[in-house]
């Protein structure tokens, strides 16, 4: 996978910069602002605050603050009035979305139909989140092919080899014969119960 | 190979201007269903099953000669095992906005070209990645395999054509680079059909003049091409020699030359009032999406088709754009009885609506009920408002009540998708959550 910009930090340092400069960096400054060592990543970092509508650009390629950033210079100044404290507070906040999935693109609901991650507190009829394309850890609960069957158990590291656990007392360790096929990991479990 | 007088150096560039990418995904909706469907993996499979025909069929299908558009029961006849599924247009159309998020991860210059289908511009990344554009390519094509769990084809290349005829170079799961340098050795061996804007029409005119594959075309001069086939030949001309003339469309689309909306029933109806009302229900759909838009329309066509497959239309032209169906409803109407025959069974109704314009200010003609028609737009106004509250098509004209004459699709059971089945606590029928459902049992 590809590293995807962190757009927040270089967000922070971005209002850092306006607040004290009254005006948005040059190229090379960004470039050194965000510690990248090509302008040409800037540019495209530039390409990617424009569409959020973080900054956007004048006729010569200057930035100009969008709404996103200017937000915060209304926050910061007095004139206006006080700052209504909610507003400042909730831009950090997080969706039930945001907070349940990292990857909106790699995830999928699994319905529970089996009682073999009893003692975790996953019960059958409970939904949970799988996400695709995730390198495994041992410890993580997984969703896996086992010789042809598909399963839901802790993926743990015996001696060298992987194996999948139940977390019920019923069920045997497995130690798959062939290949393992991870499907998934399981990254939240929903149970709604109204 | 005879070289003309502007053309007389070699076709071989070191470099494209453009670094193009064309994904595709492969058997798109049979793929989905087997990507949530584990068992079903291996397996020959066909969507459509509540049309009657083969919307979509597995390689595993298809390699036992299912092909699209097939009747379904000629299908089921030459492969009794053939697993027949519903199509869940709302669990395709998820993935698909998946796939299409998973590229504007890599570049946001991303062409939606089709539900399953994507173009995308490199240029630049290069840097970024620190790797060149074949292994971004491949970046993103492994990408957007983890995570939707089923395989696509790339094609990389120069243009827009160019990619798309790499992407076809090999399915599935295929992976294929065209490079400048690769150009004159490429072209020889492409016929003329897997060009996308040569048609089969084309392509018989083009043979009866010696041209045989894509290396004949670009070695005429551009001229010939422009005379032979005009602005498009001239366009693919270039195209195929690696000049890019067809830009990437990453706007969102809110622009349409045509808007149209058709439905199939079975079995097929002679009933007058309820094909009447299928018909009224599909230019309701059509204004409602022109109105979404903001758009008018000036022109429109109905069609009818039988039981045969014949179809038969007309069409007409107001004097004044228009958004609204009490304006034409009426039109409409009186085409259909001009069109439709009594006696004859009817399997598909369609609207086509065109000369669409943008509804900004309104204008009226000498002898327009002013009044009215502005009474009209607040009528679709509120049916709009309430219909987005309520449910599509909630609201409605009074002649879709003949609608519930018949069913649109009588047969057997398991026509709906299990996504609208099986809905999970909270669901209804009308909204589901935006994720798919893993069908796996654990």
């Amino acid at each position: 996978m590809p590293k995807a910009i962190q757009l927040q930090p270089i967000l922070e340092s971005l209002q850092d910069f306006y607040r004290t400069h009254q005006r948005l960096p040059a190229y090379s400054e960004l470039q050194t602002l965000a510690g990248y060592r090509s302008k040409g990543a800037a540019a495209y970092l530039v390409k990617r605050l424009i569409e959020k509508r973080i900054v956007t650009q004048d006729e010569s390629g200057r930035l100009i603050p969008g709404s996103a950033l200017k937000g915060t210079r209304v926050l910061g100044s007095v004139k206006a009035g006080f700052p209504s404290p909610a507003e400042e507070e909730l831009l950090d906040t997080l969706t039930l979305d945001e907070f349940l999935i990292r990857k909106p693109n790699a995830t999928y609901i699994v319905k529970v139909s089996g009682d073999s991650m009893i003692e975790e507190g996953i019960k059958e009829g409970d939904l949970v989140l799988v996400e695709r394309g995730r390198q495994a850890q041992p410890g993580d609960i997984v969703i896996a092919q086992v010789d042809g069957q598909w399963t839901m158990k802790y993926l743990e590291k015996r001696g060298g080899r992987m194996i999948l656990r139940a977390a019920n007392r019923k069920y045997p360790e497995i130690e798959p014969k062939g290949e393992l096929v991870i499907g998934g990991v399981v990254i939240a479990n929903v149970r709604k119960y109204k | 190979m005879p070289m003309s007088e502007n053309t007389n150096k070699p076709l071989q560039i070191t470099s494209f201007s453009r670094p193009i990418l064309h994904l595709d995904c492969d058997a798109f909706f049979t793929s989905v269903e087997q990507a949530l469907h584990p068992e079903l993996r291996g397996k020959p499979v066909v969507t459509g099953k509540e049309r009657g025909i083969v919307a979509c069929a597995s390689y595993e299908a298809k390699a036992l000669g299912v092909k699209r558009p097939m009747a379904l029961w000629e299908a089921r006849k030459k492969l009794p095992d053939l697993i027949c599924l519903p199509s869940d247009y709302e669990t395709y159309s998820l993935y698909s906005r998946r796939m299409f998020s998973i590229m504007r991860e890599f570049t946001p210059d991303v062409e939606e070209y089709s539900i399953d289908e994507a173009f995308a511009d490199l240029s630049g990344l290069r840097r970024f990645y620190r790797t060149g554009y074949a292994q971004i390519a491949w970046k993103i094509k492994e990408a957007v395999q983890a995570q939707l769990g089923l395989t696509v084809s790339v094609g990389l290349s120069g243009t827009k054509t160019l990619a798309k005829i790499a992407s076809k170079e090999k399915k599935p799961d295929g992976f294929t680079v065209i490079r400048g340098s690769q150009l004159h050795e490429f072209l020889p061996q492409t016929p003329l059909e897997k060009v996308c804007g040569f048609g089969p029409n084309t392509v018989a005119f083009l043979h009866k003049r010696g041209v045989t594959n894509c290396w004949d075309y670009v070695s005429r001069p551009e001229g010939w091409a422009r005379k032979a086939l005009g602005k498009i030949g001239a366009e693919l001309w270039h195209e195929l020699r690696g000049d890019c003339v067809y830009p990437l469309v990453t706007a969102e689309k809110t622009d349409y030359a045509s808007i149209g909306k058709t439905k199939t029933f079975t079995p097929p109806s002679s009933d007058r009032d309820f094909v009447r009302a299928q018909l009224m229900r599909n230019m309701e759909s059509a204004f409602i999406k022109l109105r979404r838009y903001r758009l008018r329309a000036k022109w429109l066509c109905i069609f009818l088709r039988n039981q045969e497959f014949k179809s038969c239309g007309a069409e007409a032209e107001f004097d004044r754009a228009t958004s609204s169906v009490y304006e034409a409803g009426p039109l409409v109407s009186s085409l259909f009885d001009r069109v439709y025959r009594g006696g004859t069974s009817y399997r598909l109704t369609g609207i086509v609506l065109s000369k669409i314009e943008p509804d900004r200010s309104a204008q009226y003609l000498l002898f327009d009920d002013v009044p009215k028609v502005e009474s009209f737009r607040a009528i679709d106004r509120v049916i709009d408002e309430v219909n987005e509250l309520y449910g599509k098509h909630k609201l409605h004209l009074g002649t879709s009540l003949w609608l519930a004459r018949h069913k649109q699709h009588v047969s057997e059971r398991g026509d709906l998708p299990q996504r609208k089945t099986d809905l999970l606590k909270g669901e209804t029928f009308r909204q589901r959550l935006g994720i798919p459902v893993w069908h796996v049992k654990v």
